[in-house]
């Protein structure tokens, strides 16, 4: 369990460190590109950055997806709770569990559509085509436009990071029926603010 | 009698305080299953394309670079540069509040945290200088929310998406009244403060306003970085955030040195968390606005509308409680998301500028931030005044009031925000 949470918390680091890399390279490349400098100039011309963007937005979906089953961990996502915080605590309960239950329902339907769609959009064929299996009419399934890679590897994030989601879901509510607590994301942490905010608070 | 019953069914499911995210996308889900002859896959494909925009991705980058400069010592550099040059005018701590917050919520992308910056610094300040608390609770609690409207601005982005309206036309026209209504804010900081005779500081001289300047302006050029980049061609909009989030970076580490190259992972994961929720509404909402489209509601709406001889004045103003009264309930991004795509097509077909239409719901956002019952900078300004937030609402209503007059300002005078993106050639 604490592998899979470094691992998430890994994994969306390195995209969004990733792309903003990428499009600052790629935005570099096109200047410098245009400067007369011989031998330089050639050899940046010669090198085709032209996948940039997909792949910049290919790593921002991942983040984006897995991103998401994080934010429920750190209870970033939030809903119109002013009707329900003023009910007792017992039927606040209620309905907490309720959304979080709601939430994981439909993170898994996402999941499971999300996979057959995937299977359907060549994973099928890919698979068949590993075992050497007879193919048939199997859809091959398209490649991105750029970088040609396959749509069904590229797509896959949304049935993995929903199932992820919607397990991140289960665990928070499984943990708010044990203890009764709710990760909370606090929208205002600001740093290097320690000694102001003590003084603010005595103020 | 369909949309009726969505509508219904995303009130329900949001009322219960499921994310807001989570009961958009099971409204569609119940439509989808029960009413519709749409073919599910059409609509499980957006939750594939519905975030495949370049565009979109400018939410992200804005959002890491924004983070790079949320900290103590970035706000602590404004605060200074803005008293040194405000500080001695009648209420000079509040004056200098108002435009620490517009420089720093601007760079920072984020009201709350512009509040808990700038007030837990200034605050204490202006409590020991013999202000009274509250003035200062409504300066910083108001003012913090003038970041959403002067770029670059998220929400801004947001209704970009929405409704494919140009960022770069955005962006500028937010300036002036950005510009207008931080000289709003401080007008009325100003105002009090001369009528009670609150404290002045000592004036500061050119060397020092210079010194405070040259101090803050690393930060401040991220603007420049972002607007002139957008401006000139060099970058476009998502282009221009990655490039902004680049420099914060060298700035935060290298020029400021706020935080160590240690920080960065920490500054990643939570730039990635917040942006992942966000595109995360973004996906469901665009499956909903997929549905609202195919049953054409807004079509329905603006033929109502017409039909009962609405025109332009009645729209806007119903707009306007509309979006307050949601403002009510609901974060801004939401908001934006699910109330764009349906008002959208119907002022575009009432012939108000787009553009315009955008500053126009983005300065509700803003007034949104700052009142009861779910004000977002009023929570945040309660938790660091220690004030409740009936005192708290009593302590902004000043600023309130005369945000609520600038937005009918800004609602009925388009070239307010229209001429400066007009005149640069944006659009």
């Amino acid at each position: 369990m604490k592998f899979l949470d470094e691992f998430e918390e890994w994994f969306i680091t390195s995209l969004m460190a990733g792309a903003t890399i990428v499009i600052f390279l790629a935005v570099i490349h096109r200047y410098l590109s245009a400067l007369p400098i011989p031998g330089l100039q050639n050899w940046l011309v010669s090198l085709d950055v032209s996948w940039a963007q997909e792949l910049c937005i290919i790593m921002f979906v991942w983040m984006a997806k897995f991103g998401a089953a994080y934010g429920v961990r750190t209870g970033i996502h939030v809903g119109v709770d002013v009707l329900i915080n003023r009910l007792e605590a017992k039927n606040r309960a209620r309905f907490v569990l309720f959304g979080l239950l709601a939430g994981a329902s439909f993170t898994g339907i996402v999941a499971a559509l999300g996979a057959e769609f995937v299977w359907n959009a060549g994973a099928h064929h890919a698979a068949l085509q590993a075992f050497g299996m007879p193919l048939g009419d199997i859809p091959e399934g398209g490649t991105t436009p750029d970088l040609e890679w396959p749509k069904w590897i590229v797509y896959s994030a949304v049935p993995l990071g929903s199932s992820l989601m919607c397990f991140r879901f289960l665990q928070v509510a499984l943990n708010f029926v044990r203890s009764g607590e709710l990760p909370h994301h606090d929208h205002s942490h600001v740093d290097g603010l320690d000694d102001d905010a003590a003084s603010g608070a005595k103020a | 009698m369909n949309t009726a019953v969505i509508f219904g069914v995303l009130l329900v499911l949001m009322i219960t305080g499921m994310p807001i995210s989570i009961s958009l996308g099971l409204t569609v889900l119940t439509f989808l299953y029960t009413m519709t002859q749409v073919p599910i896959e059409s609509v499980a494909m957006k939750l594939f394309t519905g975030i495949e925009k370049f565009e979109i991705m400018a939410i992200p980058f804005f959002l890491l670079a924004g983070n790079f400069l949320t900290s103590g010592g970035v706000a602590r550099r404004m605060i200074r540069f803005a008293v040194t040059m405000v500080g001695h005018w009648p209420g000079g701590l509040g004056l200098a509040g108002v435009m620490a917050c517009a420089m720093f919520a601007a760079i920072s992308g984020s009201s709350p945290a512009c509040v808990v910056a700038v007030g837990s610094i200034l605050l204490p300040a202006m409590i020991k200088q013999g202000y009274p608390p509250r003035f200062g609770a409504g300066v910083i609690t108001t003012s913090g929310a003038l970041g959403i409207l002067i770029p670059p601005s998220i929400c801004m982005v947001m209704f970009a998406v929405a409704t494919n309206t140009s960022i770069g036309a955005l962006f500028m026209a937010g300036v002036i009244p950005g510009l207008a209504l931080a000289l709003t804010l401080g007008g009325v900081t100003w105002w009090r403060a001369k009528k009670n005779g609150y404290p002045r500081s000592p004036k500061a001289s050119w060397a020092e306003r210079l010194h405070a300047f040259r101090e803050s302006f690393w930060g401040l050029f991220l603007i420049v970085v972002v607007m002139g980049g957008i401006y000139t061609g060099v970058f476009t909009p998502t282009e221009a955030a990655a490039m902004s989030a680049i420099y914060a970076f060298i700035v935060a580490v290298f020029v400021y040195k706020d935080m160590g190259v240690k920080d960065v992972r920490r500054v990643l994961l939570s730039s990635a968390n917040m942006s992942a929720m966000l595109l995360y509404i973004i996906t469901n909402a665009v499956m909903f606005s997929f549905i609202l489209t195919n049953e054409q509601i807004p079509q329905a709406l603006s033929n109502w509308l017409l039909a009962n001889g609405f025109g332009v004045i009645a729209f806007l103003m119903a707009v306007n409680i509309v979006l307050l009264l949601a403002g009510n309930f609901m974060e801004p991004a939401s908001i934006v998301l699910i109330f764009a795509p349906i008002l959208f097509p119907v002022a575009v077909k009432l012939g108000i500028n787009p553009v315009h239409f955008g500053i126009i719901m983005v300065v509700n956002m803003e007034v949104g931030m700052c009142h009861p019952p779910v004000g977002l900078n009023l929570y945040v300004a309660s938790g660091i005044t220690k004030m409740g937030i009936t005192e708290l609402t009593v302590a902004v209503w000043p600023w309130l009031l005369s945000m609520l007059a600038f937005l009918v300002l800004v609602t009925y005078w388009p070239g307010l925000s229209i001429w400066l993106p007009r005149t640069m050639g944006l659009m």
